[in-house]
């Protein structure tokens, strides 16, 4: 099968995926998966899972949002943030939802729009690392 | 001559304060790998987006999103980013020396002011300028949430439309041995027309879609390396000051010893002269 170069780049670091065979990133319009001599593209990526197939092994990560950047040379995903499944610690994703449901029941003065943000990474960070 | 126990206690401080200046040297040049590093990692992110930007506004309204929106300048804000503490050469002095004559250029009352650093602070505190917010304290622990808590109170200044254009003063780290004071503007974005590159390329969900989110991240990004490149040369800047003190109390501490040894022969030989005389006078 043949492979491409992913690199995913956070203002703090950057990891280098190497070469991979698919990758299947949560698109703002949807789910989209690239495979290799994908069309050059710019897409806007929402909060959740990629997942990335190396050698036939899967591996899955949370994003709270960003790019995708395809080229001919390889495939960028410009995030702000991104965690690998075994990376994240369940037990603070689970008190960061829970605190923005507090925020938006309103037991909290809080801003609505960005309670919900949170509540939506949380419960993503929460599901992959389940997986 | 200064009598020899002032000048053994003055030996005595200056070497205790080159301990200081040494540890303090030490110090900055942990700190400043560390900073270098986070620099290096931030780098590839920004130049990026900074790409796909450069590439993309061109073929955007600046009506779309109110952050493009060029208007006419009526009042004007400055970000100063200096550091929280001295002792770092002029890191912090040309920083302000910069940004005020800039200000004053426009005229005090037509600027608002956004501190970054307690330098800044105390700077413009005490003169009596518009300051809006500071940030003082985070320097420690700096990481990505700072660059977008300050960002975004900069940002909805401009959206409010206090301000129509916004410029930061910062310095950028080019060595350890030089950093260089910039002012940067960061709103509205500036961009080239570029009409010759058309890339083919797919956009989803659509440019200006792509735009709108691309902006704000751009500027949370922008604010993070301006962050970045301060504390790097404010690290940088201590670093080779403490080095300077350090290699100044060493021809201190060399002048003073030279000064004490005389001292001490002075003495020896009025001694000497004294009991040479006083046998002289016995003998009658």
């Amino acid at each position: 099968m043949s492979t491409f170069n992913l690199e995913i780049v956070t203002p703090t670091r950057i990891l280098d995926a190497g070469e991979v065979s698919y990758v299947r990133c949560p698109g703002t319009d949807g789910s989209f998966g690239v495979m290799a001599s994908h069309r050059e593209a710019v897409i806007g990526l929402d909060v959740g899972e990629i997942k990335v197939t190396q050698g036939g092994k899967d591996s899955f990560y949370a994003t709270s949002g960003g790019f995708a950047e395809i080229t001919d040379e390889k495939v960028q995903l410009l995030v702000e943030t991104v965690e690998k499944s075994s990376e994240i610690d369940s037990n603070r994703a689970e008190a960061s939802m829970q605190r923005s449901k507090d925020r938006i029941a309103g037991k909290v003065d809080a801003d609505m729009d960005r309670a919900e943000v949170a509540l939506l990474r949380a419960i993503n960070r929460l599901r992959v690392s389940n997986r | 001559m200064a009598n020899l126990k002032d000048i053994r206690d003055r030996i005595k401080s200056v070497k205790s304060i080159q301990k200081v200046t040494k540890a303090m040297k030490m110090v900055a040049a942990a700190k400043m790998r560390r900073a270098q590093e986070n620099m290096e990692q931030a780098r590839p992110y920004s130049s990026r987006l900074t790409d796909i930007i450069q590439n993309l506004l061109p073929d955007v309204d600046r009506g779309l999103l109110p952050l493009l929106n060029v208007r006419e300048v009526k009042r004007v804000a400055y970000v100063v980013v200096t550091s929280d503490k001295g002792l770092a050469g002029s890191f912090n002095s040309s920083v302000l020396r910069k940004s005020q004559n800039e200000i004053d250029e426009l005229g005090k009352e037509n600027v608002d002011v956004f501190c970054i650093g307690k330098k800044a602070r105390d700077h413009y505190k005490s003169r009596g300028y518009t300051i809006i917010e500071s940030h003082v304290d985070f320097w420690g622990n700096l990481n990505f949430n700072h660059a977008i808590k300050i960002g975004n109170g900069i940002v909805s200044h401009f959206l409010n439309g206090k301000v129509d254009e916004i410029h930061v003063v910062y310095n950028q780290f080019v060595s350890v041995a030089s950093q260089m004071v910039l002012t940067e503007q960061l709103l509205p974005l500036e961009y080239e027309a570029d009409e010759n590159t058309v890339i083919d390329r797919l956009y989803e969900p659509s440019k200006d879609e792509i735009v709108k989110s691309l902006v704000p991240r751009h500027l949370n990004v922008q604010m993070w390396k301006y962050l970045l490149e301060s504390y790097s040369s404010e690290q940088a800047a201590r670093m080779v000051a403490m080095e300077n003190a350090t290699t100044n109390s060493e021809d201190m501490i060399k002048d003073l010893t030279l000064e004490f040894n005389k001292a001490r022969q002075a003495t020896i030989t009025t001694e000497m002269l004294e009991i040479v005389s006083g046998a002289e006078a016995l003998k009658g």
